[in-house]
């Protein structure tokens, strides 16, 4: 008896030490890698120690108290509804074209599933993919400075965002209502207005207010590269070492994303 | 309910289709509006010229491949700089969920509010704007921009976790409690191995975004592909903006594809 439970520790200790082992190797690779990275990066070590102390001085003086009253001047006032344009209209526009392509890129029910299902997901996962803020570069370099690059890469944003989640809605549908459809001889239009439509209506309401709320977050960004909005102020504030400005835009873009989050956030309690 | 006559579909109530039809309108009457501003009056139409002109310039972006072996170091230093902005992320998301999560957190009425506060700060703010005020205290280069990342991730992963923590099983920690652990053994052998299987997934999702935060990190100044971008972007090299362009997709699709693959392995 004492011998199989003798064995039993043994093997239990021997376990236990190769467990030990590996994460000792494994402790010491991720510091070599740290080391490493720190060497490829041309972090400077030395400047750590300082950080915090710049860091504290930096908000405490430089960004705090924010000038609020430089919101108040019109052109940037006009420049914070002009970004809440961008996000409402990106948004609409890009989830017209979403709608269709998250039929086509869902496998259960696509019309085509050797050409248009492989292009839809094509398309989703590339705009996926791409950052927005440069292909907001690519397009002002295209388009012009101003508001409309702005919302073409919002628009961009919603079809790899949006798109993702819409089709994976359509792909957790209850298939029995698509048959039963089929079977009455519909043909793909009445089996995506009368079978998937009415099954995914309220995730698809839920996805594009929520997708609203990312886009208005990505727009007041978009300013940076001259594609509309308030990041062209917060930029030039600055580039110009005005801190307690650029702060104040800051607190702006804190304050609408806050706003659109608790507004999304009660629109999809509504509908739920 | 005697006396009241119901007539008709009461989900077809004239009143409630008069009223979303009503709401349609508006809506599209502000859609007509902002359209109008943003497309009609906020464009340059006559700088952008016609139409084939227009596609002149796109043509300008058509990726030069040639240009792919000097884009591959910056793209290895994104990487790395994702991988290790998600690092911090983990080390300092921990105490914060630690003070978000209803149950566990030490100070209700303290240290509720602040991590709560500390999570949305850190949520409703663009790594862009993390990476400006660190570039401003620390210089340009990929640090700020680790840090950017890290402060970026951390609300997601903390807002999670504490989510997570908020729903765990509260037997281990009763019993834990009962013969007398202290506060941090109870985190660490209590509530993390049952929220340890979330939490990597979770991890590894951030890690994949965070590579796609890090390529734009350098138009500031952060490191990375993005300075590069800038770069070229700056002398009008548009064809190898459209090459750096093609290899972040590529990576960020790539990185995506793998993420899924582990976190539907590990759930």
């Amino acid at each position: 008896m004492t011998a199989i439970t003798d064995q039993a520790y043994t093997e239990y200790k021997d376990a236990d030490r190769r467990a030990n082992i590996i994460k000792f190797v494994a402790a010491f690779l991720f510091i070599v890698f740290g080391f490493w990275s720190v060497e490829v990066l041309n972090i400077p070590i030395e400047r750590l120690l300082g950080m915090f102390g710049r860091l504290g001085f930096m908000i405490s003086e430089n960004l705090f108290p924010p000038t609020m009253s430089y919101v108040m001047e019109q052109r940037v006032l006009d420049s914070i509804i002009e970004t809440v344009q961008m996000s409402v209209l990106g948004a609409t526009i890009g989830t017209l074209i979403t709608v269709p392509l998250a039929w086509f890129a869902a496998w259960n029910v696509t019309p085509s599933r050797s050409f248009l299902y492989p292009v839809a997901r094509g398309i989703i996962v590339v705009t996926r993919g791409m950052p927005t803020l440069m292909w907001a570069m690519v397009l002002v370099a295209i388009f012009g400075f101003g508001p409309f690059a702005g919302m073409l890469a919002l628009v961009k944003e919603t079809i790899g965002f949006a798109g993702k989640l819409m089709a994976e809605s359509v792909e957790s549908i209850d298939m029995k209502r698509v048959e039963a459809i089929k079977a009455t001889g519909a043909n793909e239009f009445d089996v995506l207005f009368f079978a998937v439509i009415p099954q995914v209506w309220a995730t698809w309401v839920g996805i594009i207010i929520y997708n609203w709320d990312a886009q208005l977050r990505n727009s007041t960004i978009l300013g940076f590269v001259g594609a509309g909005g308030m990041g062209l102020y917060l930029r030039e504030q600055i580039s110009i070492l005005e801190y307690h400005t650029a702060m104040a835009i800051i607190v702006v873009i804190i304050g609408l994303v806050v706003l659109s989050e608790t507004v999304s956030h009660h629109l999809r309690r509504r509908l739920y | 309910m005697t006396g009241v006559a119901i007539t008709g579909n009461p989900l077809r109530d004239p009143k409630k289709i008069a009223r979303k039809y009503f709401a349609i309108a508006v809506f599209a009457a502000i859609i007509l509006y902002i359209g109008k501003v943003i497309i009609v009056d906020g464009t340059d139409w006559a700088r952008m010229g016609s139409v084939s002109e227009v596609i002149d310039t796109m043509l300008f972006f058509v990726p030069d491949f040639s240009f792919f072996p000097a884009t591959v170091v910056p793209l290895l230093e994104t990487l790395l700089i994702a991988f290790w902005g998600t690092a911090l992320a983990v080390v300092f998301s921990l105490p914060i969920a630690y003070l978000a999560a209803r149950n566990i957190t030490p100070f209700p009425w303290i240290t509720y509010p602040l991590g709560r506060c500390l999570i949305i700060l850190s949520r409703s703010t663009h790594e862009i704007i993390f990476a400006l005020i660190y570039i401003s205290a620390l210089g340009l280069g990929p640090l700020p921009g680790i840090l950017a990342l890290a402060s970026r991730s951390l609300g997601f992963l903390a807002k999670t976790t504490s989510e997570a923590i908020e729903n765990v099983n509260k037997g281990p920690i009763e019993a834990m409690e009962a013969v007398g652990a202290s506060r941090a053994t109870i985190f660490f052998f209590g509530v993390m191995p049952q929220i340890f299987p979330i939490f990597v997934g979770n991890v590894i999702f951030q890690l994949d975004i965070n590579i796609r935060r890090a390529s734009i990190l350098g138009l500031v100044g952060g490191g990375g592909i993005g300075l590069m971008f800038a770069e070229v972007m700056q002398n009008l090299q548009y064809d190898r903006a459209g090459m750096i362009v093609v290899g972040i997709t590529t990576m960020v699709v790539l990185g995506e594809f793998i993420s899924n693959r582990i976190r539907q392995r590990i759930v």
